[in-house]
């Protein structure tokens, strides 16, 4: 579904990506984890095409996407959500879907004048199950920028699914949620997954990486320094390392 | 006391195109980001070329002229975008400023070069006729204002709020970058931004020389200022700001005219424009005081 293939990413000196490789294969579930800077947050700003490579190439169903701008990715079949939440605020719930409703299946259902001015039939359903899965059917007509935190993510979640994507990009989706959010999101994941969504997890938050992803990789200084099964990455030292700092792991392997 | 009542009645039908050019300045800067200098020197272009093409067509009425200039100044409103945003970086903040400055004063040359610099004669629509309603009374070409910038105003209101289009531009304006993310063109927003507040100023500029009878150069530099100042009180980027704005600053400006004279009123609507940087510089409908 997605390669990456050396990737890099330098600004100025700094190499925020730096040579990664990966890949994420057809309705898989992948994290990328790492410490603050390590480069996950780039890497899904170049995959979304809102920076450009330094060098190397990403490639999405094997076509290389690198020249195309960020609109057309959608329309191949990319979605994401942000770490910071970016909602249309002064659109309404039901607003949001409908305006993400661009995908090339969608386009090509509406007519001259509803893709303009409206007629809003055909996709109603669309919408209907998507608040539904969101659990946001009671809130459609709040302004999105009334909506409380754990809505806002979720809203954010079924707008990316009103664009209908293969291949989904989440971005840190758990961070400030409490547990019981989590449990929820960590379903809400899973039933993606059966509808057949690739999934590609950016999160700090392990107690879902570790739920719900197949594989993991893991980032530092923008390179990769692991790639395993949840369970193997638990295990690895090198991330040890990596989060708990060299003392630490140390420290830790000696006693 | 009527003289009063009549001098703000007066000034909020004038205002009503204060409101639809501030509409213009303040779509694009939400849309944007970018202040459009030149929108009231197109807006007057524009209704110097329905003017124009009007009479090659030997079609004199007022009503005609107004058809011309709105698609004059939706073709010019999509020109200036062309010139001053898509052929410049928009990276650099200030570059859109200056070649819109730029277009502001080669439009003002255009026009002055085209009519010679004299006023050339603009046909009323409801000429001598004055609607009474006892001590009052209404002329009849300010009700004729009044009445095609509300219904321009509320064509535009169910554009942005209820169709489609509308939506999307207001989503790129709030979230460019989420926005492209859903699939939504940037660049195809930003043109039909231009176009629509073009076609707004095309109608605008030919309502403002019906009512004052001529077209001259002398009308681009007020129009540009008024439209800055209705846009700064209303608050950069909101729409029913700009509305309300542009009733305000009509109806205030023919209040001062009625007690201090022509020549002094522009000083206190510059004064209003500094009361409201100071004391709300968020515009009219701004969530608390502050400056962010």
């Amino acid at each position: 579904m997605l390669e990456l293939e050396r990737v890099s990413r330098h600004f100025g000196g700094v190499r925020a990506v730096d040579g990664l490789d990966l890949k994420v294969r057809d309705g898989e579930i992948v994290g990328l984890i790492g410490p603050n800077g390590s480069g996950k947050s780039t890497t899904v700003n170049l995959v979304t095409g809102l920076f450009s490579l330094t060098s190397g190439q990403i490639r999405f169903r094997g076509q290389d996407i690198a020249p195309l701008p960020t609109h057309m990715r959608l329309q191949g079949g990319i979605a994401r959500t942000f770490q910071n939440i970016r909602l249309f605020g002064q659109l309404t719930v039901w607003q949001n879907l409908w305006v993400a409703q661009n995908s090339p299946a969608d386009r090509a259902k509406r007519g001259f004048f509803s893709r303009w001015l409206g007629g809003q039939s055909g996709v109603r359903d669309e919408i209907v199950s998507l608040l539904e899965f969101s659990g946001l059917a009671h809130k459609q007509d709040e302004l999105a920028s009334n909506l409380a935190f754990g809505e806002q993510r979720r809203l954010e979640l079924a707008r990316a699914m009103a664009t209908k994507p293969k291949l989904l990009l989440l971005d840190e989706p758990a961070a400030g949620m409490n547990s019981e959010e989590i449990g929820q999101l960590r379903e809400r994941i899973l039933k993606l997954r059966e509808r057949g969504l690739t999934i590609l997890l950016v999160e700090h938050v392990m107690e879902l990486v570790m739920g719900v992803t197949d594989r993991i990789a893991v980032l530092n200084f923008g390179q990769k320094i692991a790639e395993g099964t949840p369970a193997e990455i638990q295990k690895d030292a090198a991330v040890r390392k990596a989060y708990l700092g060299g003392d630490a792991a140390a420290a830790e392997g000696g006693s | 006391m009527f003289d009063f009542i009549q001098a703000v009645l007066d000034g909020i039908l004038f205002g009503t195109i204060y409101s639809l050019i501030g509409i213009g300045f303040t779509l694009v800067f939400g849309v944007m980001h970018k202040i459009n200098m030149a929108y009231a020197a197109a807006s007057i272009g524009a209704a110097y070329i329905g003017l124009v093409s009007a009479s090659a067509m030997k079609a004199a009425s007022a009503w005609v002229v107004f058809g011309c200039s709105l698609v004059a100044g939706g073709v010019l409103g999509f020109l200036v975008y062309l010139i001053c945003f898509h052929l410049i970086p928009l990276r650099n903040e200030n570059a859109t400023l200056m070649s819109t400055v730029g277009m502001l004063l080669l439009a003002d040359e255009l026009i002055s070069h085209a009519t010679t610099g004299a006023p050339q004669n603009y046909p009323a629509t409801l000429e001598d006729v004055m609607f009474r309603f006892g001590e009052m009374s209404m002329r009849g070409d300010l009700v004729v204002v009044f009445g095609v910038s509300v219904v321009c105003t509320a064509a535009l209101l169910l554009l942005l709020y209820r169709t489609r289009l509308g939506l999307a531009t207001r989503a790129v304006a709030q979230q460019p970058i989420a926005a492209q993310l859903c699939g939504m063109r940037v660049a195809q927003v930003n043109t039909l931004t231009f176009v629509i507040t073009g076609v707004l100023g095309g109608i605008a500029g030919a309502l403002i020389c019906s009512a004052v009878g001529s077209l001259s150069i002398l009308l681009t530099g007020p129009l540009t200022v008024k439209g800055l100042i209705v846009t700064v009180i209303g608050g950069l980027g909101s729409v029913p700001g700009a509305i309300v704005a542009g009733l305000l600053v009509g109806g205030l400006e023919n209040v001062f005219q009625h007690f201090r004279g022509v020549t002094e009123r522009d000083m206190y609507v510059m004064l209003l424009l500094f009361a409201f940087l100071i004391f709300r510089p968020g515009g009219i409908f701004a969530k608390g005081q502050g400056r962010d």
